[in-house]
């Protein structure tokens, strides 16, 4: 099914999802453009290159609350917080963010365990996906050709949007986005002409080029498995690095949370949100030891898991090429070159 | 579909303090809702996160076996030197009568029927025998003993008044279908029995490693010295098996703190043969 | 040649020739990143790897950060401009680093500018000097007659709002954190391990992203860095949302300089504000 509006009536199509539910959409804040939870429709932009953070947060909020309790003198009351996810609508990613819901379902949905909260709101969100445009160049940061996906790839997608100079043209990929194009009456049908132009645009933004080396997915696991005794090669490569956890945290493939109780007086949650394995903390045990005290040692986790377990457990590469690891990082650490400089020893 | 971060509520029935520091006490816990307690299937080896609301949870091995029907028992030792853990001191301060909650059975168990029809060499050092506690009872249980050869066990602490579960101990002693071999690092007054470290416990009694498994539990330092001992003794790393401890947090392998190379602990451990260890990457 | 080009040129003559003589076994400056306007913190540790070593516009890092890291008695040699110059001399002063074991390369320059927006960074998120504090080697011509205006110019709209006003929009900027801690880890004077962030027993504040949180990390880390701060911008630039710390950073400076008549970080035989007592010392805050 293929849709269209003209670009000057996509106010209205903004007002039209926001009618059916939440609507999530990159909006221009400050320096940045981020992915909001809409109150405004004029607020919706869709001139930036890519987000400055992830839109993970829509399945996996920073914070999510899981138990509600009230400390008593005899008795505590405790009530689990119920999964009640409205049906809800993520406009304007980009896609390699669309891959990573697919690579972070994997690991949410897999291994014979299901994490409700995660599923909750999967199931019952639209991705609409956004070409890049181009006619813009790939930021230098940017390597998601070298994983397999193309500007305007439409894996991870339920519609896929393209751009062009007038109006814009979405292209049902599932039959979840499907049902919604055919909700919405205030799209149009697009006639075989504008099926070609879609073609044709989906064509000339794959011919946006990003950095780009061969890699498969078993031979680099084998190879970072082979490397990870390399003390030398570890301690050069992050030198730099502080262990702050920007880059975990913009990181649309990073999964990592911890679980805590907080309280005020005598009301509190027990809650689960956003932790990085680069935090110095993050397997420090109740007896004092830690078992990775050096800042190499967690930067090697990170990359191993992402480039190596993952794959062994899930079958696939946990990045996508977003470069936003690299343009968040206060001292500039570029994760493909340590792939890059890993595969060829 | 039971939400598998949501703890089920139990009742502290029995808190027994099992050393003379005070600080290891094993609880016996109750499930409120029968329902919960029939869904609870386990088998020796696994681990159960236990969960105080305002404090937080931790994941602990089951020490009871699971023939031992209408409980599950815990050993908890507080632990933290300088600055006491959060969860397993508001444990400590619990009474029998309180309420709690508990999330499990979770991680793999000793692999039963890998040990079946084999002789089982049990090690264990201090209070990590919890787990080990759990697989003797279910190993010597009349519905089971037939299925295992011989039975033995090594079992030290530092002193006589460190020694977890003195009652059973004693008991088994006496039993003739298990041959135990317990130890102290530096006896006392009172104490008649053996003294000497695990190591050299086990090597003076030289289990043969003909068809047999030993599965070791015990403080990172006991268990480097002790593995050499069976390594000479001639048995092989499949047949060596440990389980490890890391920290963990959501006790179902989603929320990636526990990972030793692709495998978690929580998940596809904490029992692991040294023959799976040696296929993970060094990373600490 | 360019002054910047210059400097580049001396930077590696120093590094080789000291790491050659063995003067020092690490040398701490700059490195290629992965294109020009991107270089990374770069440790020299053999002659060759001074080839490697870059200097320009961009190279903005605040290489006083590592210098606790290293073992006592190691001997480094460091790179800073002028605000880097003042951390380590801050450093010294709480006897983090020692002053022997240092060969501190001087940078004097002007015209640094932002990697993320290619602006010059001027004396709106930094304290804007030329000219490094203390040096052994300057490795350019020292600046001479440079005009950067007050630090605290920037503050003037901050200070002309009502108490309410402020407060607002604080609380409205620290929303956006993201608790990622880049700005701990950036700060060459955040080297406590364990942070208070890390504790549990007691908790002095919830991991979890909230807002009430958010204030009491950064309140709390300001306040302990109050007469510490020595105005390098590290943390606004580290910050992935651009919230606007250097604001508060340079609000505290000012009041610490006019309470203990001080700047941080100036003179390695001061003694740190908040250890030191003077009789001098402003009765301000018993009032």
């Amino acid at each position: 099914m293929l849709k269209k509006i003209a670009l000057e009536k996509f106010g209205h199509l903004v007002s039209a999802i926001m009618e059916k539910g939440p609507l999530y959409a990159p909006v221009k804040g400050g320096k940045a453009v981020d992915f909001q939870e809409i109150r405004n429709p004029a607020d919706v932009t869709l001139d930036f290159y890519n987000t400055a953070m992830s839109p993970k947060f829509v399945f996996f909020p920073q914070s999510e609350d899981m138990i509600r309790y009230s400390l008593g003198k005899e008795a505590t009351e405790a009530e689990p917080v119920s999964l009640n996810a409205k049906p809800s609508v993520i406009l304007g990613v980009r896609p390699c963010d669309a891959k990573s819901f697919e690579i972070m379902d994997r690991h949410f949905l897999g291994a014979g365990v299901i994490d409700p909260y995660w599923n909750d709101k999967r199931e019952k969100t639209t991705v609409i996906g956004y070409a890049f445009d181009p006619s813009t160049a790939a930021d230098p940061a940017d390597f998601y050709n070298t994983l397999g996906i193309s500007a305007s790839d439409t894996a991870g997608s339920d519609i896929f949007m393209i751009r062009t100079d007038k109006q814009l043209l979405f292209k049902g990929i599932t039959e979840k986005g499907d049902r919604l194009l055919k909700d919405l009456a205030v799209l149009e049908q697009g006639s075989k002409t504008e099926e070609k132009m879609f073609d044709d645009m989906a064509k000339k933004s794959s011919e946006l080029k990003t950095r780009f080396m061969e890699i498969k997915d078993d031979a680099i696991a084998r190879k970072f498995v082979q490397v990870f005794d390399n003390k030398e090669f570890w301690e050069k490569a992050t030198a730099a690095c502080i262990s702050c956890g920007a880059c975990t945290f913009v990181c649309p493939t990073c999964y990592c949370f911890d679980i805590s109780d907080e309280t005020l007086f005598r009301d509190g949650v027990r809650k689960r949100f956003w932790d990085a394995c680069m935090f110095t903390d993050f397997t420090l045990e109740a007896s004092g030891h830690n078992p990775r005290p050096r800042i190499f040692q967690r930067y090697r986790q990170k990359v191993c898991h992402k480039y190596s377990y993952h794959v062994d457990k899930y079958g696939c590469i946990s990045c996508v090429g977003c470069g936003r690891c690299t343009r968040s990082c206060p001292v500039n650490i570029d994760i493909y070159s340590i792939i890059e400089s890993a595969s060829k020893l | 579909m039971q939400n598998p971060y949501i703890p089920m509520p139990v009742e502290v029935t029995k808190i027994v303090t099992e050393v003379e520091t005070n600080d290891i006490k094993t609880f016996r816990l109750t499930f409120v809702n029968k329902e919960d307690e029939e869904n609870f299937k386990y088998l020796p080896g696994q681990f159960a996160e236990l969960s105080i609301l305002g404090k937080g949870e931790s994941p602990i091995g089951i020490a009871s076996s699971p023939t031992q029907p209408g409980y599950i028992e815990f050993t908890v030792q507080r632990a933290g030197l300088l600055v006491t853990g959060l969860v397993t001191t508001a444990l400590h301060d619990l009474d029998v009568g309180a309420r709690m909650g508990v999330r499990g059975p979770l991680g793999n168990s000793w692999p039963i029927e890998f040990l079946e029809g084999k002789n089982v060499v049990v090690v264990g050092g201090g209070f990590a025998f919890t787990t080990l506690r759990s697989l003797i009872h279910y190993m010597l249980h009349e519905d089971n003993r037939s299925r295992f050869g011989d039975i033995s066990v090594v079992y030290g602490a530092r002193t006589p008044g460190l020694l977890c579960y003195k009652e059973e101990l004693a008991a088994w002693e006496k039993r003739k279908d298990i041959k135990m071999h317990v130890t102290v690092d530096k006896g006392d007054a009172n104490w008649k029995g053996r003294e000497g470290f695990v190591p050299t416990v086990c090597k003076e009694v030289g289990p043969s490693p003909e068809n047999a498994v030993t599965v070791i539990c015990g403080p990172p330092i006991m268990i480097r010295f002790t593995l050499p001992v069976f390594f000479e003794l001639g048995f092989a790393k499949e047949n060596i098996l440990t389980s490890l401890e890391m920290r963990m947090k959501c006790g179902i392998g989603k929320c990636g703190r526990c990972n030793v190379g692709h495998k978690y602990v929580c998940k596809d451990g904490p029992v692991f043969s040294f023959e799976e260890l040696d296929r993970l990457p060094r990373d600490f | 040649m360019t002054a910047m080009k210059k400097i580049e040129e001396n930077l590696k003559k120093e590094a080789k020739r000291l790491l050659e003589g063995g003067e020092v076994s690490v040398v701490l400056a700059y490195g290629r990143g992965y294109d020009e306007n991107h270089p990374v913190p770069f440790a020299a540790r053999k002659a060759e790897d001074a080839d490697s070593l870059v200097f320009n516009e961009y190279c903005t890092f605040n290489l006083a950060r590592y210098l606790p890291k290293y073992p006592p008695k190691t001997k480094i040699a460091v790179a800073v401009k002028a605000a880097d110059s003042r951390a380590v001399v801050q450093l010294i002063q709480e006897e983090k680093v020692r002053r022997e074991d240092l060969v501190i390369l001087g940078i004097p320059v002007t015209g640094m500018k932002d990697q993320k927006t290619g602006e010059v960074i001027d004396n709106k998120t930094t304290c804007n000097m030329a000219n490094p504090v203390i040096h052994d080697i300057l490795l350019g011509d020292e600046v001479h007659g440079f005009q950067g205006g007050s630090p605290y110019d920037v503050l003037a709209e901050l200070e002309a709002m009502s108490e309410d006003a402020r407060w607002d929009f604080w609380k409205k900027e620290f929303e956006k954190c993201i608790r990622c801690f880049a700005c701990r880890k950036a700060c060459p004077m955040c080297y406590c391990d364990p942070c208070f962030m890390d504790a549990s027993r007691p908790r002095w504040a919830d991991k979890s992203p909230t807002t009430d949180g958010h204030l009491m990390y950064h309140l709390t880390r300001f306040y302990h860095l109050a007469g510490r701060c020595i105005d390098c911008g590290e943390c606004s630039r580290a910050c992935p949302v651009d919230i606007p710390l250097y604001l508060f950073h340079k609000k505290l400076a000012k009041e610490c300089e006019a309470m203990f008549n001080q700047a941080a970080g100036m003179k390695i035989e001061d003694k740190p504000a908040m250890v030191n007592y003077g009789n001098q010392d402003s009765d301000e805050m018993l009032k």
